[in-house]
């Protein structure tokens, strides 16, 4: 009798535990940021958001690994991880929304290219699709605001903050009405090294990089700071100007035949560094060259062009295969123009080589750009000198980039006058900003980033794959306790990956949203999630299915 | 005969290092996490680019296959071609090298020099104030990290008295035709005095403790008592008698500093914007790039195998009874 008893209330118990057992519970999310060390802002907002997240009853791991084994496993390996910290990083050609907006939600570029989450809605992507054919701006504006608004109702990316760009120099040595400030960029850029004016004896622009540079070549995008050096060493049709608008460089203008056809035409007071004249033939080689293999790098910014044809008026006629809104920005504005006469012979030999341009490295880099090339010590020092037969030539003499690992000493080095220009400060800028203070002749100048940072949620896995999860995970954490935890204050909000130093494409419409533990409870609550045991369960009838690795 | 026997011996012993050495560095790297092409992610990065990019540093090949042919092409001379520069390996480190062995020699040879005579001087002058005060003042340079060290004397003579200058190997834009005259000229050696001296002070501790201590033996033997009955002068009796006695675990010492040294270039390339190797090898290593890695440990494993060779061959210079034996 008695154990007749004790079975009824096991089966009793049973059935119980088998009504529960239809709601899960969620495992252990795993969260990824870098070390503390090269990245101590990622850490501390991964530790802060982990620890909001586990107030909702998630239980959350935080590896803390370098950036090779990080995006091993978030790019290589796309089924493996959950939520990863991750970056971009702010160009000026970024300067169009199309790269961000496209590349990383686009379903093309899900299986192996930089939409490395897995976003998968048709609905995005006709709209990307429409607004990189879109040639009218305010057109092509109102589809960017489209994409941004499902991108903030969806919310694939957990978006963080835009980051502060801070530089400084020293308002002693060049006069502070001639540095220019470029939307999005900063004041480390081409104009203000053009335009910058000495105001005594100390003519050189001594700037410092952290970073060596890697090459100084212009069909092989590599290092950030490479890319200071070969923009002022080479011309380009177009440039980004300080409003993140592309115009006219080394073209005068440019003029859209039809929606696949577009004519430009070259300036004609332009020379090469060894003295031979630009041509159109020139231009023309360029685009060709960066779209022959031999520059793969630069061969997705001109897949798009069908053929190039050269007039005798000094004129280039481009032909796309496809109408492309971003093809002043993205092509033209990004192909480096590169004198024929040189590289000719190097491409033909490099054709049959195992080798591609990305290896080749001109002994005297000759461009047509606002400086010339002097001399690189390895690990050194890279000295630029002013072109002074250019249509823009620079008010300073000459460009010097020191190379200074040491964060404290490039900042003692300008306080002592050993470079007159910071353009590279890892460090803290409340520190910079103290140093300025108690120097009281250096300018500081903070700037609001295109980059961004944030927390990508992998929709492979489950529970990620439910908008209604992202949403509140997002909604659990307040931006301005990142910006002022793990940024220090040199940092806005984000809430889409279109910056707000961009406010051309910018949707001040998404910029705001309602955080706090509660709501984001709420918001669970109200898509069927329950927390059981202080563990958060998934709703009713759901399992937890993981793609096979 | 029984010389030359010794000598092949030796050779085959330093062929046997080198190629473990080498077989450890191929191993170490590969089996490091992450992936080296992770440095080139970009939302512009294709697929064909990635795979195209592996095939050319041919990490699509199976490990053993990789292994044989870095070991071919190493016999060859060939270090291989850094992924991040992209140029050879070999260029890129014999332009560094220099730099690195000037810093590590000058230093080096500072401190011993310093630290022989001193640690001969604080073992004659035992048990005075002088060892009072001096034993504690070396113990502190020993213990004092270089980077800290480092940090401090460009605060001072540096930032604050404006003495020297607080980076690199030459000011900015100076223009040298040659190497030669680069190190030949004041600007060079303006450069070169915080960080040649941040490392001399870190390291004239342990030869001048090493020499004191053995000068301190050797005074108890007898033949340094029948110097001294003979009525040499004392300094005599120190320096000709008993300080080459005392000298030769200091030589061994000073080979196994070179190695130890690079170490501390590390810091001290860092600390001092000083384009050396050291500061080279994080680098690589951080990012993965293995040829250059690679390269960098195998040229630095060279210099201490050569300088572990120097000193077995000093040794017996200074002790006959090294080669009877």
């Amino acid at each position: 009798m008695r154990s007749l008893i004790h079975a009824t209330a096991l089966t009793a118990l049973l059935s119980a535990a088998g009504s529960i057992a239809t709601a899960e519970p969620i495992r252990t999310i795993d969260l990824l940021s870098r070390p503390q060390a090269a990245q101590p802002s990622e850490f501390q907002f991964v530790q802060i958001i982990a620890q909001e997240w586990r107030k909702l009853g998630l239980d959350v791991n935080v590896r803390v690994m370098p950036f090779e084994q990080m995006a091993d496993i978030v790019w290589f390996n796309r089924d493996a991880w959950d939520t990863t910290a991750w970056q971009m990083v702010g160009r000026p050609e970024r300067s169009d929304p199309d790269e961000i907006v496209f590349n990383l939600f686009h379903t093309t570029t899900a299986a192996d290219g930089f939409n490395f989450i897995g976003y998968l809605n048709p609905e995005y992507d006709a709209i990307v699709e429409q607004q990189r054919v879109t040639l009218d701006p305010d057109a092509r504006q109102a589809l960017i605001y489209q994409a941004q608004e499902i991108l903030a109702a969806d919310q694939p990316n957990m978006m963080l903050v835009h980051p502060e760009s801070t530089y400084a120099f020293d308002n002693t040595v060049w006069n502070a009405d001639t540095v220019v400030e470029q939307g999005g960029i900063g004041i480390r850029n081409t104009w203000t090294f053009i335009g910058i004016e000495p105001l005594g004896d100390q003519r050189d622009i001594i700037l410092n990089s952290s970073d060596n540079v890697q090459a100084i070549n212009p069909l092989y995008i590599s290092g950030g700071v490479d890319s200071w050096v070969t923009e002022l060493i080479w011309d380009r049709l177009m440039r980004i100007g300080p409003d993140g608008l592309p115009q006219p460089w080394a073209a005068t203008g440019h003029e859209w035949l039809d929606e696949t056809n577009i004519r430009v035409t070259l300036r004609d007071d332009m020379m090469w560094h060894d003295g031979v004249p630009v041509t159109v033939e020139d231009v023309k080689f360029s685009f060709e060259v960066a779209g022959s293999g031999e520059a793969p790098m630069y061969g997705p910014f001109v897949s798009n062009i069908a053929s190039i044809e050269t007039g005798d008026d000094n004129t280039i006629t481009f032909t796309l295969t496809n109408p492309s809104a971003s093809f002043l920005t993205s092509s033209l504005a990004k192909i480096n123009l590169i004198p024929q006469h040189v590289w000719g012979p190097v491409i033909e030999g490099l054709s049959t080589a195992d080798e591609n341009a990305e290896s080749y490295q001109e002994e005297m880099p000759i461009g047509s750009g606002p400086y010339r090339f002097e001399r690189w010590a390895t690990n050194e020092e890279i000295v630029l000198s002013s072109n002074t037969d250019h249509f823009a030539a620079p008010k300073a003499d000459r460009w010097i980039l020191r190379i200074v690992p040491n964060v404290e000493a490039a900042l003692g080095m300008l306080r002592s006058g050993e470079i007159n220009f910071l353009a590279d400060f890892p460090g803290d800028p409340g520190v910079l900003t103290e140093a300025a203070t108690a120097d009281g002749d250096l300018t500081v100048v903070s700037t609001v980033d295109i980059g961004f940072r944030y927390i990508a949620f992998n929709h492979r896995r489950p529970p990620f794959d439910d908008p209604a999860f992202r949403r509140a995970l997002s909604a659990a954490v307040d931006r301005n306790l990142i910006v002022g935890a793990a940024f220090r204050g040199f940092a806005q909000p984000s809430y889409s990956v279109v910056s707000p130093a961009l406010p051309f494409w910018h949707n001040s419409g998404v910029d705001s949203m309602e955080t706090g533990i509660e709501i984001a409870q709420r918001m669970l609550e109200e898509a069927g999630y329950t927390i059981v045991d202080g563990v958060l369960n998934y709703p009713d009838g759901v399992t937890e299915t993981l793609p096979v690795e | 005969m029984k010389g030359l026997t010794a000598i092949g011996s030796r050779v085959l012993q330093t062929v046997f290092v080198l190629w473990a050495v080498v077989t450890i560095l191929f191993l170490m790297f590969r089996l490091m996490p992450g992936n080296p092409m992770a440095a080139y992610i970009d939302p512009n990065f294709t697929l064909e680019q990635q795979e195209a990019l592996m095939a050319r540093f041919g990490l699509d090949r199976p490990l053993w296959e990789q292994y044989f042919i870095y070991l071919w092409n190493l016999l060859q001379g060939d270090l291989g071609e850094s992924f991040f520069y992209r140029e050879p390996v070999a260029d890129r480190i014999l332009s560094l090298l220099p730099n690195t062995l000037i810093l590590t020699f000058s230093s080096l040879i500072i401190a011993y020099v310093f630290g022989i005579l001193a640690g001969s001087y604080l073992a004659w002058k035992r048990g005075g104030l002088t060892e009072q005060i001096a034993i504690p003042l070396v113990l502190t340079t020993r213990a004092m990290p270089e980077f800290w060290l480092g940090m401090i004397l460009l605060a001072i003579f540096s930032f604050w008295l404006g003495w020297f200058p607080a980076g690199g190997t030459r000011s900015p834009g100076a223009e040298f035709p040659t190497y030669f005259a680069l190190y030949t000229s004041r600007d060079f050696l303006m450069h070169m005095t915080l960080p040649v001296l941040t490392l001399a002070i870190y390291s004239q501790g342990l030869p001048l403790l090493l020499m004191r201590s053995n000068m301190l033996d050797v005074m108890k033997e007898d033949f340094v008592t029948m110097a001294r009955i003979k009525g040499l002068s004392s300094w005599t009796v120190v320096i000709r008698h008993a300080a080459r006695n005392a000298l030769l675990p200091v030589m061994t010492s000073f080979a196994i500093s070179v190695g130890y040294q690079i170490q501390g270039n590390v810091v001290v390339e860092t600390v001092f914007s000083w384009p050396g190797l050291g500061r080279e090898l994080v680098r690589a290593v951080s990012i993965a790039d293995y040829p250059l890695a690679q390269g960098a440990f195998l040229m630095i494993a060279v210099v201490v195998i050569l300088m572990n060779l120097v000193a077995d061959l000093l040794y017996a210079l200074l002790d006959p009874r090294v080669n009877r034996e």
